[in-house]
């Protein structure tokens, strides 16, 4: 079904009944696994993610002659000041509609791991961990639309999670065009979270930005699409990361939260207490 | 066949106070056909533009709001724009600020105009005068690196440990080369933190009859600092307890770093005691049987007993209870007292699950 005709413009709703500012159901969940330093467990909507962290840590001695297998990594860890973010995805066979056999380095995962690699390297404070190593697998369980932007949030949530210092949450969204290119509507609507069958049909970009500011992290966009356009998507995709920063933050905070009420940490000194002496 | 178009419903809200971010949800509602879409965006742009400025104020103002005692910071959250304070773990000054943010998420804590945040949870970080149990990863030329569950590997010199005979003795040539008759990979060995680098790496020493390679007992990996239990830091980490059941006594050692050993506890053999007079001497038969990574035999009792420490161990910290010496003994004995009077008598080691609940909640009731 092409969803560029006149249904969107007479109803202003999208196949899944979204208007053109809404995210789909945000679902998180941090330390998923008890003997991870990180975990996190997102879905957007029906894409569904999953991430470990392990380290920072230093690798033991190289065995077998074999340099480090971590792939999307940077420069080699041993010598380096800072640390190296080293990230896997593993892509389930059953995560979409049709049953894929894994290949081995398929070219798409690789570029993946490098995005989300450099992204949290800016990030994060790898240089108050010299030699070591961050290592982040995702697992994706369920793909519709948005895999990018779903797997730079987990990754996020996760780094949190193992208390990995932070300049802010690197947040992603996805925003996308009413029409297809080849429509060539200079005046087309800009659309918010793109799920698995806009993606297909209409062009799109994934952004990621720094918490609560504009920076842009990531910017992906793999499709055509006019230029007079881009401008109105970007805006959107940016005030939709804004929106999933402050569903992540409400994350960690509930977890924070329910672990101080249980006492497994100690409270600190309140916000309010900085006016005292 | 005519459509009809009713109003779009408000947005529903996920969360209950986020009505700031969803604010411009109703400003499609009339999506202009007619030409305007340029400036629609550039409004919108602008829209964005000020609400991101709102945003930061709201940051800004949280700094100032007293919200309630011991609460939550998380990564990018501005604590404090008082230039008074000075910033430590935890936190960074974003360039050409004088706000203190948040880098990790956490409870803040304050040392007279240090500020600082403690991570929900975070890996062990080493400090001078812990003690830590470590597994040898790597043997160098003069060196062990030892794995403490930290960020780095922490390293072992050769002159820090107890060589044999003597505990004062320099080390020599021979030493080096036989450096593997001391510690191998993947032995278990309990040190102390001497020194610490300016990049966080350890160096450890086994200078100390207290210290030295593990043997006879059962390792233990628990979540170190922060975080739902774990070991902490108190005055005893090492103790000798004496067992039920016929179990003799038991040694416990609890790295801070949240490795733990415990292992059935071995006398020095009082005939050898006899023979050397002198605290030298001692020090020298001692030495003799510390590097060995031969187990002596072990009891049936024992080892149930061994067995049953270490699921008072995981269970506390599955309930996210600290573990110190007084927790693990006071575990332990509820722990007999449940075995006692469970259908499979002391037999019955098992303290996952519900057992574990049912421990942990003993042990807060007192």
């Amino acid at each position: 079904m092409p969803l560029d005709t006149s249904a969107y413009g007479l109803a202003l709703l999208r196949v899944d009944g979204r208007r053109w500012n809404e995210l789909r159901r945000m679902h998180a969940q941090i330390r998923t696994q008890a003997a991870a330093d990180g975990s996190s467990y997102l879905e957007m909507g029906h894409t569904k993610v999953m991430c470990v962290v392990t380290g920072p840590s230093e690798p033991g001695p190289r065995r077998g002659g074999l340099g480090g297998t971590a792939s999307g990594g940077g420069a080699s860890s041993a010598q380096s000041k800072d640390a190296e973010v080293a990230v896997s995805i593993v892509v389930a066979g059953f995560s979409s509609v049709d049953r894929k056999r894994p290949g081995r380095g398929d070219k798409r995962i690789l570029e993946l791991q490098s995005t989300i690699s450099s992204a949290l390297a800016a990030s994060l404070h790898t240089h108050l961990f010299p030699h070591s190593t961050i290592s982040i697998s995702l697992h994706v369980l369920s793909q519709d639309g948005s895999l990018l932007a779903a797997l730079i949030n987990a990754a996020t949530l996760a780094c949190v999670d193992a208390g990995i210092p932070m300049t802010d949450y690197v947040v992603a969204c996805t925003a996308g065009s009413t029409s297809t290119y080849a429509a060539n509507d200079e005046a087309a609507d800009p659309l918010l979270d793109l799920n698995h069958q806009e993606e297909q049909e209409l062009p799109g970009l994934t952004v990621a930005t720094l918490g609560q500011t504009d920076r842009v992290a990531v910017l992906v966009c793999e499709s055509r699409v006019q230029v007079s356009r881009l401008e109105g998507m970007l805006a959107v995709g940016v005030d939709g990361c804004k929106q999933v920063r402050e569903i992540l933050d409400r994350v960690v905070r509930d977890k924070g939260h329910r672990m101080l009420l249980e006492g497994t940490v100690e409270r600190g000194a309140g916000l309010d207490d900085m006016e005292v002496d | 066949m005519p459509i009809t178009i009713t109003a779009p419903k408000p947005v529903r809200q996920l969360y209950e106070d986020q009505d700031d971010v969803m604010s411009d949800s109703d400003s499609d509602s009339q999506s202009s056909k007619d030409g305007g879409n340029n400036n629609k965006y550039k409004n919108m742009i602008n829209m964005i533009k000020a609400e991101s400025g709102a945003a930061a104020t709201t940051t800004t103002r949280s700094s100032t709001k007293p919200t309630s005692h011991g609460e939550i910071v998380t990564p990018g959250e501005v604590i404090t724009d008082d230039p008074q304070w000075m910033r430590g773990h935890g936190t960074f000054v974003a360039p050409a600020t004088s706000a203190i943010i948040s880098s990790v998420a956490g409870t803040i804590s304050r040392t007279n105009k240090l500020l600082s945040v403690r991570p929900l949870r975070a890996r062990y970080t080493p400090e001078v005068g812990d003690l830590i149990v470590g597994r040898i990863v790597e043997v160098q030329a003069k060196r062990w690196r030892v794995d403490v569950g930290a960020t780095q590997l922490a390293s072992l010199p050769l002159s820090a440990i107890n060589l044999p005979g003597g505990i004062l003795r320099k080390r020599t040539e021979t030493d080096e080369l036989q450096i593997r008759t001391f510690f191998a990979e993947g032995d278990l060995l309990v040190a102390e933190v001497q020194q610490l680098f300016a990049d966080g790496g350890a160096v450890l020493h086994t200078r100390s009859l207290k210290y030295g390679k593990l043997r006879n007992g059962v390792f233990v990996a628990v979540s170190g600092m922060g975080g739902g239990g774990g070991v902490v830091r108190s005055r005893r980490q090492v103790w000798t307890m004496e067992a039920a059941n016929g179990g003799g006594q038991i040694d416990v050692a609890l790295g801070v770093n949240g490795f733990v050993w415990i292992s059935k506890h071995v006398e020095t053999p009082p005939d050898l005691l006899e023979k050397t007079a002198g605290i030298t001497n001692i020090e020298e038969s001692v030495s003799a049987t510390m590097y060995s990574s031969q187990n002596d035999r072990i009891e049936a009792e024992t080892m149930r007993e061994i067995a049953r420490i270490r699921g008072v161990v995981t269970a506390l910290v599955e309930n996210g209870l600290r573990v110190d010496e007084d927790m693990v003994m006071r575990g332990y004995h509820e722990a007999v007292e449940m075995a006692i009077l469970s259908s499979a008598g002391p037999d019955d080691i098992y303290l996952g699950g519900e057992r574990g609940q049912q421990l942990a909640a003993a042990l807060t009731a007192i």
